[in-house]
């Protein structure tokens, strides 16, 4: 371990460390809020007639907590400390990796803040009013230049692929939040946006598509190229894989928006380049999770003793699976039925908690003790983490399959007169159960992350403490 | 070229990043500023009233998006119980649109009319009294607090900017700014002086004491009147499916 | 480390190799399955772009080759509908609601028919089965109606709408009535139906009911209400809609401070038109959907 102590004066290692810190806290924290409107749904009373925690309210504040505060997080920690030893750099400038460390949690504290209080510009997962979109776009400036400046001072020519990624999501998540978020402020909390209807609609769901592709996905997969082949020692399997794959998906990504957008009063012909765009995009999709996978070959024996191979594991293969789902729901006639009902959030689901936080999971145990030049607290609780998680995912997933599909079955059954059968409250009602179960899912889920965060403050306490004998 | 010299080069590689990306973002969007399809051409379609745009306000602020859709897909099913389906024109005012993803309750785009403001009170105050399998969320406090409507010509005022930097027009006559609050008060006053309203914004405006109290003007009085104009502008009786794809 | 995997070399390149395992890549070629799916996609694709509306040009998209769009998708499931229910529909139509229903194959469709309209138009303020939740919405399944039970009545309610006025008669809410005369009304309404009451307010209530209130003038001089109630020996026109006062069934609530609500404020319950007096606001139903509903809501259980 003596080479690590090298890596923690060579890199700024104490970014990372903060950042991995606020990723497990705004995990707890998005996990529970998602849990607590999940019950908010299966029983209405918990809104206890208290604004701030309606489910209106709290639902975009769950949004927005797992994709940008755990995420976001995430992916600066991991980031950073890819971009760092893969250039064998140090960060690009202290001052700016802090700016970015504070802005971006001021960011989500006012997110914190502002969404119970109703101040929001109503359009999904862009809620945040315009002074919170202000310093978005400053922290994001800010993130460019330190890491693009990081990448400048690397010592090997090539670029990883890991930053590929990165880099492609950084970029386009830039141009994203400025062309979503184009508003005529009315007071310091309150604007509408330049855009309305139909266009609008078109913006946000290029927006709201490719958050998913860019902030869910490619910067994800970036994280997976690097920790999956750390992790699993093994070399990447296909270079040349990664090239088509990479300019595939960034490409094919942009035009699948209106798949959000099926038959509603946008044009047919959106939903036919939505669509068709979708479905070329399994194989590139599809190409991170084969390269994934291919790496992990050879190392299948680690599955039976590394749980932290096993998150990873599973992350590729509900990544494979949700960017199956995706272009099949994306088939306009499909979408007819799944559209506006539970399966669109057991596919999200599929997605954010068997992909971006199994990956993260996985990336966080790997990274966490050489962070702190430490071995992991506990190996066993990393496994019980596993399981919950696994088990709370898969009952989250297949109950919203069931009432998804039963709403949308329901929505248009017709008896044999030809006259519709229930009314939309008889679908309410026949949702209750599984919006129980999926509470109880999610349940899981969130207890398989306090164990998590246990074990990482173990970890960090044991580093701590053997940092400390070390120079005694 | 290989592929060795992009990512060996920063400046080449995010440049190509942000040719690649701007493709598909320009081809779908741009166009359906200048296809004149996009929108159908009918008519009825008017601005919010200045009470109407505060409830919409209200709308956007209780986040009554996340379970409720404003858009009705041509579909018989969704034709038999909501209605006609909902036209591009209708939501051309709508800053920011609220068609929405989700239907954990009905859609709303064609709601208005069809209850009474006295089922709409208790509705928002107890959602499960009239409809016990509800699972939406109880809004007592609307009817408690007072409507704000102070700065009712800033919004419309920036909703004009807003809508002008897009399309090119306004939204609101200077007429119909002017008569901001004397309009928003007389359409929650049913008995007062309606015509100037009649006059502004045409014969479909809905007058009632929305929330039930007279004298006092609510948030709830703002959020029904929005509510009860939703999907009334236009006239179906005559319309015909338009050229259109 | 050397790699199991002989036959395949790295492209020679490695990063961040000062501890743990290096990051290599290896040389494999795109797997030919992945490759060939993918052009198949593609191939795919252009095969939709031709046959759909796919690609935005100057004035207009391309049209495809099928003509086909949303709209038009609608209309042919539309008439396809139209055509399965017509055997059942053009009878309906051309039939009277009294004839109808004597059909017992016709009263079924129309039933299963009118279940479905209620369900998402009326069920929200009637409840299900017509069983109401809330105050202010009368129940109809029981075989109390305000505007009568028959299948014609019932009809021209949901044709119409019904807006019944109760008006406001406390002084200080613009009524011309004192607030112990208004309590006094509240004592006699409660005596009709045998509640609690005072029995000295409820007399002089009953000189303002039969006198100054002139509330029999609508709900009859036994209180029996516009439909079964007579005024000064004449039958109440029942349009008024008021409610029977001595039959222990309640629209708006039976406690004393709702029916104080009710006699000092007034009450103006509004039942939408959905037919011809439809005001050109929200959501329309056909003359076929109404005798629907009637033949619905009329076999509830109250239906006369
Ligand atoms: C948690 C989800 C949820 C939220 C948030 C919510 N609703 Fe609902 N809403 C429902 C459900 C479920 C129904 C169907 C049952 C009923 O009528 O209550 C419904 C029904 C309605 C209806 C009746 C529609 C019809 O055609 O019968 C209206 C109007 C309505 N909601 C308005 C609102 C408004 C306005 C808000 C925000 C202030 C809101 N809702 C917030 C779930 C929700
Ligand atoms: C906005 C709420 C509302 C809706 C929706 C509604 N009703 Fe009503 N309905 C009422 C009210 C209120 C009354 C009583 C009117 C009065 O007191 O003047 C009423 C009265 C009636 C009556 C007369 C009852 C009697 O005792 O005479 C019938 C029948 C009826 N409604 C049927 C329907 C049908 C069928 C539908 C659906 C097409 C429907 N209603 C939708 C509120 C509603
Ligand atoms: C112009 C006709 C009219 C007059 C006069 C009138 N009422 Fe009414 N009353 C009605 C109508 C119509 C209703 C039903 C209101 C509704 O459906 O919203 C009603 C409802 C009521 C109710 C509520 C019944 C229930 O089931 O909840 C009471 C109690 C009542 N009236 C008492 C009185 C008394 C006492 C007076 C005289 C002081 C009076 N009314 C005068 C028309 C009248
Ligand atoms: C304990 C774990 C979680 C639970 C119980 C949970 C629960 C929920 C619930 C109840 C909803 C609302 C669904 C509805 O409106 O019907 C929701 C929405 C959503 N959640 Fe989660 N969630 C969890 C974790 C996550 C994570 C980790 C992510 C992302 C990384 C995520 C992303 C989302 C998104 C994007 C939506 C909006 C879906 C849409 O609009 O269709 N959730 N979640
Ligand atoms: C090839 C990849 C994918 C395609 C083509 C795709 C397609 C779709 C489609 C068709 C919908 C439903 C839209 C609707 O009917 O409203 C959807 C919703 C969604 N998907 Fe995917 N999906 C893909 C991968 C993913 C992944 C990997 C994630 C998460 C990590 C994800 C997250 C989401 C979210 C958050 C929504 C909900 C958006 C909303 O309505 O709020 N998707 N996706
Ligand atoms: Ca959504
Ligand atoms: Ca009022
Ligand atoms: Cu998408």
């Amino acid at each position: 371990m003596a080479q690590s102590t090298t890596a923690t004066e060579k890199y700024d290692y104490t970014i990372v460390k903060w950042f991995s810190v606020m990723t497990v806290v705004y995990a707890i924290v998005g996990f529970l809020l998602g849990d607590f409107i999940a019950w908010e749904l299966a029983f209405p009373a918990l809104n206890a007639e208290i604004p701030y925690i309606t489910f209106g309210r709290l639902r975009p504040l769950h949004t927005s907590a797992v994709i940008f505060a755990f995420g976001g997080s995430a992916l600066f920690a991991t980031s950073y400390y890819v971009v760092q030893r893969t250039c064998k750099a140090r960060l690009f400038s202290d001052t700016i990796s802090w700016f970015t460390f504070w802005g971006w949690n001021a960011v989500i504290v006012l997110a914190v803040i502002t969404y119970p209080l109703g101040l929001t510009q109503g359009q999904e997962y862009a809620e945040t009013i315009w002074p919170i979109d202000i310093l978005i776009t400053l922290v994001w400036v800010a993130y460019f230049i330190n890491y693009v400046g990081t990448l400048a001072k690397r010592k090997d020519k090539h670029i990883f692929v890991a930053n590929w990624f990165y880099l492609a999501f950084i970029i386009t998540v830039a141009v994203l939040h400025l062309g979503n978020n184009l508003q005529v402020p009315v007071s310091l909390t309150e604007s509408y946006p330049i855009f309305a209807g139909v266009q609008n609609a078109m913006i946000q769901w290029w927006y709201g598509h490719n958050a998913v592709g860019f902030f869910l996905t490619a910067a994800f997969l970036g994280m997976m190229y690097y920790f999956i082949p750390k992790q699993a020692e093994r070399p990447i399997f296909s270079y040349r894989l990664s090239i088509v794959h990479f300019w595939a998906l960034i490409f094919l990504y942009i035009w699948a928006g209106p798949h959000h957008l099926h038959y509603t009063a946008l044009p047919d012909w959106t939903g036919t380049l939505g669509m068709t765009f979708s479905l070329m995009l399994i194989l590139p999709s599809w190409g991170g999770m084969i390269n994934g996978i291919m790496t992990l070959s050879g190392a299948w024996d680690k599955l039976r003793t590394d749980p932290i191979i096993r998150f990873m594991v599973v992350s590729l293969s509900f990544y494979g699976m949700s960017t199956f789902e995706g272009p099949i729901m994306s088939i306009k006639e499909v979408n007819a039925l799944s559209h506006y009902t539970d399966w669109t959030v057991g596919h999200v689901h599929s997605g954010a908690l068997g992909w971006v936080a199994f990956i993260s999971f996985g990336a966080l145990y790997h990274m966490i003790p050489k962070l702190w030049n430490t071995r992991i607290y506990s190996t066993a609780l990393i496994s019980l983490h596993f399981w919950l998680a696994t088990i709370g995912v898969v009952i989250y997933i297949v109950s919203m399959w069931v009432s998804g599909i039963m709403q949308g079955l329901m929505w248009r059954a017709y008896d044999d007169y030809g006259n519709l059968v229930y009314s939309f409250a008889e679908t309410v009602d026949a949702m209750h159960i599984y919006y129980v179960m999926r509470a109880f899912g999610g349940f899981l889920f969130l207890i398989g992350g306090l164990i998590m965060a246990f074990n990482v403050f173990k970890t960090i306490r044991q580093g701590v403490r053997e940092a400390a004998t070390a120079t005694a | 070229m290989k592929h060795e010299s992009i990512e060996k080069n920063i400046p080449l590689m995010s440049i190509l990043v942000v040719i690649v990306i701007s493709i598909g973002a320009i081809i779908e969007i741009f166009p359906l500023f200048w296809i004149d399809k996009t929108i159908e051409k009918v008519e009825g379609i008017r601005p919010y009233t200045p009470l109407e745009l505060r409830g919409r306000d209200i709308y956007v602020r209780e986040g009554c998006y996340n379970c409720h859709s404003q858009m009705i897909r041509p579909f018989r099913d969704e034709w038999e119980r909501y209605g006609h389906y909902s036209l591009a024109a209708e939501s051309k005012y709508d800053h920011p649109f609220q068609w929405a993803s989700k239907r954990t309750g009905p859609d709303l785009a064609r709601v208005g009319g069809k209850y009474s403001s006295l089922w709409h009170q208790s509705h928002m105050r107890k959602p499960q009294s009239v409809v016990p399998e509800s699972v939406m969320p109880h809004y007592p406090w609307l009817e408690k607090s007072k409507l704000e409507y102070g700065n009712i010509t800033g919004r419309m005022n920036a909703l004009n900017t807003a809508h002008s930097i897009a399309y090119g027009e306004t939204m609101y006559t200077e007429d119909m700014i002017a008569n901001a609050k004397a309009d928003l008060e007389a359409q929650a006053t049913p008995d007062s002086n309606t015509d100037g309203v009649t006059t502004r914004y045409g014969n479909k405006v809905a007058f009632d004491n929305f929330d039930g109290k007279a004298g006092e003007i609510t948030e709830l009085d703002a959020l029904v009147a929005y509510l009860q104009m939703l999907g009334t502008l236009v006239d179906f009786t005559n319309y015909k499916d338009q050229e259109r794809y | 480390m050397s790699e199991e995997n002989k036959s395949v070399s790295t492209t020679g390149h490695q990063w961040d190799d000062e501890e743990g395992y290096p990051l290599q890549e290896l040389n494999n070629p795109l797997p030919t399955w992945w490759l060939y799916t993918f052009y198949f996609t593609i191939a795919l694709s252009i095969v939709w772009w031709i046959l759909y509306p796919a690609w935005p040009m100057s004035e207009s998209a391309t049209r495809g080759t099928l003509g086909w769009t949303m709209h038009t998708q609608l209309r042919e499931e539309l008439a396809a509908a139209k055509q399965g229910r017509a055997v059942y529909e053009e009878q309906i139509d051309s039939m009277s609601l009294n004839d109808i229903v004597k059909d017992s194959g016709l009263k079924a469709y129309a039933e299963s028919a009118g279940k479905a309209i209620f369900g998402d138009n009326c069920r929200p303020c009637h409840g299900q089965a017509g069983q109401n939740n809330t105050p202010g919405f009368p129940v109809l399944n029981d075989d109390d109606w305000i505007y009568g039970g028959k299948l014609a009545n019932i009809s021209e309610t949901i044709n119409n709408g019904r807006g019944g006025i109760m008006p406001i008669h406390l002084e200080s809410a613009g009524g011309s009535f004192s607030e112990a005369q208004v309590n006094s009304l509240v004592d006699y309404v409660m005596s009709l139906s045998g509640m609690d009451h005072d029995a000295a307010a409820a007399a002089k209530g009953k000189a303002l009911y039969n006198g100054d209130a002139s509330c029999y003038t609508c709900h009859g001089n036994d209180a029996k209400g516009s439909l079964k109630g007579k005024a000064d020996g004449e039958e109440i026109d029942d349009s008024v809609g008021a409610p029977n006062l001595t039959d222990a069934i309640w629209l708006y609530g039976s406690s004393r401070d709702v029916i104080y609500k009710t006699i000092a404020y007034g009450r103006n319950g509004k039942m939408p038109a959905w037919g011809e007096g439809f005001q050109g606001f929200g959501k329309q139903l056909t003359p076929l959907d109404i005798k629907k509903l009637a033949i619905y809501v009329h076999g509830l259980g109250g239906g006369q």
